[in-house]
């Protein structure tokens, strides 16, 4: 019985962190209808800022996530409102090709930048752990679950209940009438996509904290993104994070029962049948399957 | 093309097909013909390294005109193409080691088998529209990775597999830097005649219809479920080919390197910047930017995937349809301004 618990723990603790990963992915494509390829990157980017805070000042993760997300935030603000702005009415091809040359160019920046090896952003409490009877519960991964579950609250609360979230909502739902109603679609796009940007920068700093990073892991992330958007919904928050924590779970139950990697085949599989059978995703409907396109 | 006559298309404009001047209708065959001699000719000027080179193009050149017939002709961003490729690698490696079957029998089985799991998935996945197809198509090819990587006493698993190509081992001796250059031209030229015959028979024209409007073209009587998976099957069936000479060519084979995302963006991006639904497009695409790449990797050895980055971010803002599409659009509107293109689609 331990070992489950102790998996099943441990894969609920990770869950909240790709949660947190995925969150900001799904908003991007659930509002604007982007596909961000470069996502992972700005995973990785983060981790990169809150390093650099950690190492250069001495600043604990958990002071310099806030740096490195209002780092992140600025620069998904600019790339959206000069860049992915300029092709955003043309076909989906177009926006996940300028994506994806993004991802190559930050990607290849930080190698030449940082080198491709892998760093870890090192605290003293996060390899402690707490005893809950049997089970051993690591410090640093569950501070890590606590923010990932806050922030994607936080960010539920914002698009619902404040006037920037709800121009958010309605230029996603139909950006022709928004824009009508005086919304200035261009500011939300931006403010969208920084969002999506500062959110993923903190996962970074979290996945850091909790373990390593390099510029080769950005499309893994990316990847898993991807699936958990999916699972969940795209543009559902609350779905986000329960494809998260789902993903989480099965990854680390399955990597207890199943031999080799067999687990991530199954994941695939469950996205495939997901897809065919329920294409809005698990949660409800996802709210984007109602926009009307402009 | 003899097809196209009998074809309900031309019947519908018969004045139009015969004001048809013939170099018009025969120049592009005239041309490539000329252009494979050509590529024939420049082989003997070749170093060797220049060959390996010339030969990736070709090998581009066929993939990109492979994605073509389904993302391009159709409209589905298939997403996982290189799962394709990784079956035909697979295969091909798997029949000349386990089943000591030459390399030209299982080549074009691994065609065909490529092209039968086209047909299968694409059943069901062929349904789904936009995103979520693209999607779709990447989970099915990062799980068939997942599968061939836990299947390690038929494909070595992730330590990858070693087709013998020397001595009594070999069932096909290794064809060498001259046997792969012919061999990947002539998969490029097919995949070029297939792309050109597809344009202009009366299955290019359903294969556009359902890219413009797919309840239109159902309405019109196309069949268009049959359409969409002959096309994926069509272009699995290349994609299979490429990926089963590929597969002889490296000897040694991984499940990381046949089943990689790159591959399959990399056919994306040259049929999109070079402009797909066209022939000429991909075929363009597939040259400039390979020749780019190696170019730029011969140069600038550490910034080169960040110079590529960069020049694609252009190149998609400026050019969002494609070369060939927008010389035809500006030649037919005097319209050659690129703002203009930036101004369609901006928000």
């Amino acid at each position: 019985m331990t070992p489950f618990l102790q998996a099943a723990l441990y894969g609920l603790l990770q869950g909240g962190l790709l949660a947190l990963i995925a969150v900001g992915f799904s908003l991007v494509w659930g509002v604007m209808n982007v596909v961000n390829l470069a996502h992972g990157s700005f995973v990785i980017l983060g981790a990169y800022v809150g390093w650099e805070m950690n190492t250069k000042l001495g600043w604990d993760p958990f002071l310099a996530m806030f740096v490195s997300a209002a780092v992140l935030f600025a620069l998904g603000y600019l790339i959206q409102r000069f860049v992915i702005n300029l092709v955003i009415n043309g076909p989906i091809f177009i926006t996940l090709l300028l994506t994806f040359g993004l991802d190559l160019l930050i990607v290849q920046g930080m190698n030449i930048v940082f080198s491709g090896n892998y760093r870890s952003i090192h605290t003293g409490y996060a390899s402690t752990g707490l005893d809950l009877g049997s089970v051993r519960v690591p410090v640093g991964r569950l501070l890590a679950f606590g923010v990932a579950v806050l922030l994607t609250v936080a960010l539920v609360y914002l698009v619902s209940r404040t006037r920037v979230g709800t121009s958010i909502m309605a230029t996603g739902m139909d950006r022709g009438a928004a824009r009508l109603m005086g919304i200035r679609s261009r500011h939300v796009y931006a403010l969208t996509f920084g969002i999506a940007a500062a959110l993923a920068a903190v996962a970074g700093v979290m996945v850091g904290t909790v373990g390593t990073f390099s510029p080769a892991a950005a499309a893994g992330y990316t990847l898993l993104s991807f699936v958990i958007a999916v699972l969940g919904g795209l543009g559902n928050m609350y779905g986000a994070l329960l494809g998260g924590l789902v993903i989480g779970l099965v990854d680390s139950l399955a990597g207890l029962y199943l031999p080799g990697t067999w687990v991530n085949a199954l994941a695939f599989l469950v996205l495939v049948v997901v897809l065919i059978f329920r294409p809005s995703g698990l949660v409800g409907r996802a709210y984007y399957s109602a926009r009307v396109e402009v | 093309m003899a097809t196209t006559v009998t074809s309900p298309e031309a019947e519908a404009a018969p004045a139009a097909s015969a004001a048809q001047s013939p170099v018009r209708r025969w120049g592009p065959w005239g041309l490539g013909i000329l252009a494979l001699v050509a590529m024939l000719v420049l082989q003997s000027q070749l170093y060797v390294g220049q060959e390996r080179t010339v030969a990736a193009i070709f090998m581009f050149v066929a993939l990109a005109q492979g994605w073509n017939l389904i993302g391009g002709f159709t409209g589905y961003a298939c997403f996982g193409q290189v799962v394709f490729f990784g079956i035909g690698g697979y295969f091909t490696a798997v029949a000349m080691v386990h089943w000591q079957v030459n390399f030209w029998t299982a080549l074009v089985a691994s065609g065909i088998v490529a092209a039968l799991f086209g047909a299968v998935i694409g059943l069901p996945l062929l349904r789904l529209k936009g995103h979520y197809f693209a999607i779709a198509t990447l989970g099915v090819a990062e799980g068939m990775r997942e599968v061939v990587t836990n299947l390690p006493d038929l494909t070595g698993g992730g330590a990858g597999i070693t087709i013998p190509t020397v001595g009594d081992q070999a069932p096909t001796a290794y064809l060498g830097n001259d046997g792969f250059y012919l061999l990947f031209l002539a998969l490029a030229a097919l995949s070029v005649l297939v792309g050109g015959l597809v344009s202009r028979n009366k299955f290019g024209f359903a294969l556009r219809a359902i890219n413009q409007d797919e309840d239109a073209a159902a309405s019109m009587g196309i069949n268009t479920t049959w359409a969409k998976v002959a096309a994926f099957s069509l272009s699995g069936f290349i994609t299979g080919l490429v990926g089963a000479t590929y597969a002889f060519q490296q000897a040694v084979i991984f499940p990381e390197r046949l089943f990689s995302v790159d591959i399959t963006v990399l056919m994306v991006v040259m049929v999109v910047i070079g402009g797909s639904g066209t022939v000429l497009g991909p075929l363009l695409g597939a040259v400039v930017l390979q020749f780019l790449s190696e170019y730029l990797r011969q140069n600038f050895t550490s910034a080169h995937t960040f110079i590529l980055g960069v020049i694609i971010i252009i190149a998609v803002i400026l050019i969002p349809q494609g070369a060939v599409n927008y010389f035809r659009e500006a030649r037919r509107t005097g319209e050659y301004s690129l703002l203009a293109n930036v101004r369609r689609y901006r928000l």
